[in-house]
């Protein structure tokens, strides 16, 4: 027997990439730009984009890709709130979306009547961080409810962002979150993050985010 | 869970770069970055596991930390069968 050594030096994410840059272009050719909606478990994605397609839905003809470990509650929810499409994403275990699921649904989105696609990841602040899936933007809802130091604890989510969206800002009279530090931590890992503060119960500051979504509908420039 | 899927890759580049040779994979040399996100432990534990099964039947996983966020299958040892070659 004798044993010799191949070579290799192949990325791990090289076939994901791959992937992603097909749905990129995919999307281009089409005029659709694409946000990524990343956070922990329970930071109220799904919630604020309840918000989203009531106003926005037709408007900015949004499709939604919503991924969950398990069950398609999530997507459920938000067709209750849009006569679009909402492609449920079953990752069947895995703690983050691929960008071949992403572009598995793309198959079912008819991306000449979309102008905007909005991927809700998982709910997890490490995993979906080393995954692109063709998107435009990352955006990473911070909830008040968590600690202000999250971006310091799981500084890869924070520095792969674009935007920070601030969630359930109704409750900081009931809670120790210091949203100033918090932004300050954001600020830390990733001098270019941009801050959003919202809540989607009581509607304080949706404004600024659809304002995003109007300006993002604009290939690149205005993200 | 993230860890796994990464091993569960290398399986598959490791495959694909082996082909259809009849070599049997005695082990598989991954780099880590400090900043990838891997925890490199982890990884080999889930490498030790994908690696256990058909049609790897015990490669063994070497991993090497780095710095910098790479994250690659940098090499493969193979066994050949020396009388294949008579």
């Amino acid at each position: 027997m004798t044993v010799r050594r191949i070579e290799v030096r192949e990325r791990v994410m090289a076939r994901n990439d791959e992937l992603a840059a097909q749905v990129r272009a995919r999307l281009a050719r089409h005029g659709v730009a694409a946000l990524n909606l990343m956070s922990s478990p329970g930071a109220g994605k799904t919630t604020l984009l309840e918000r989203t397609l009531e106003v926005l839905g037709e408007p900015l003809a949004i499709a939604v890709v919503a991924g969950d470990v398990q069950t398609q509650n999530d997507a459920d929810r938000l067709s209750v709130h849009t006569g679009r499409l909402v492609q449920a994403v079953v990752t069947g275990g895995a703690c983050h979306l691929d960008a071949l699921q992403v572009s598995e649904a793309l198959d079912h989105i008819d991306l000449d009547r979309t102008r905007l696609l909005i991927i809700e990841n998982v709910g997890n602040l490490v995993c979906p961080a080393s995954w692109d899936l063709g998107e435009q933007a990352r955006i990473v809802l911070f909830t008040v409810t968590e600690g202000d130091d999250k971006p310091l604890k799981y500084p890869k989510m924070f520095e792969k962002a674009d935007w920070v969206v601030m969630t359930k800002t109704d409750l900081l009279p009931y809670v120790p979150f210091d949203i100033e530090r918090a932004e300050r931590n954001c600020l830390q890992v990733n001098s270019a993050l941009r801050f959003i503060r919202v809540s989607a119960l009581t509607g304080n500051g949706l404004t600024g985010w659809f304002d995003l979504l109007h300006r993002s509908v604009v290939p690149l420039a205005g993200v | 869970m993230h860890e796994l899927s990464l091993a569960v890759e290398i399986g598959s580049i490791a495959e694909r770069e082996l082909g259809a040779t009849v070599s049997r994979c005695v082990a598989v040399g991954v780099d880590v970055g400090l900043d990838s996100g891997v925890e490199p432990s982890a990884l080999e534990f889930c490498l030790e596991s994908v690696l256990s099964q058909p049609p790897w039947t015990g490669a063994c996983p070497v991993l090497s930390t780095q710095a910098g966020d790479v994250l690659r299958v940098s090499w493969l040892e193979v066994e050949d069968d020396d009388r294949s070659e008579d």
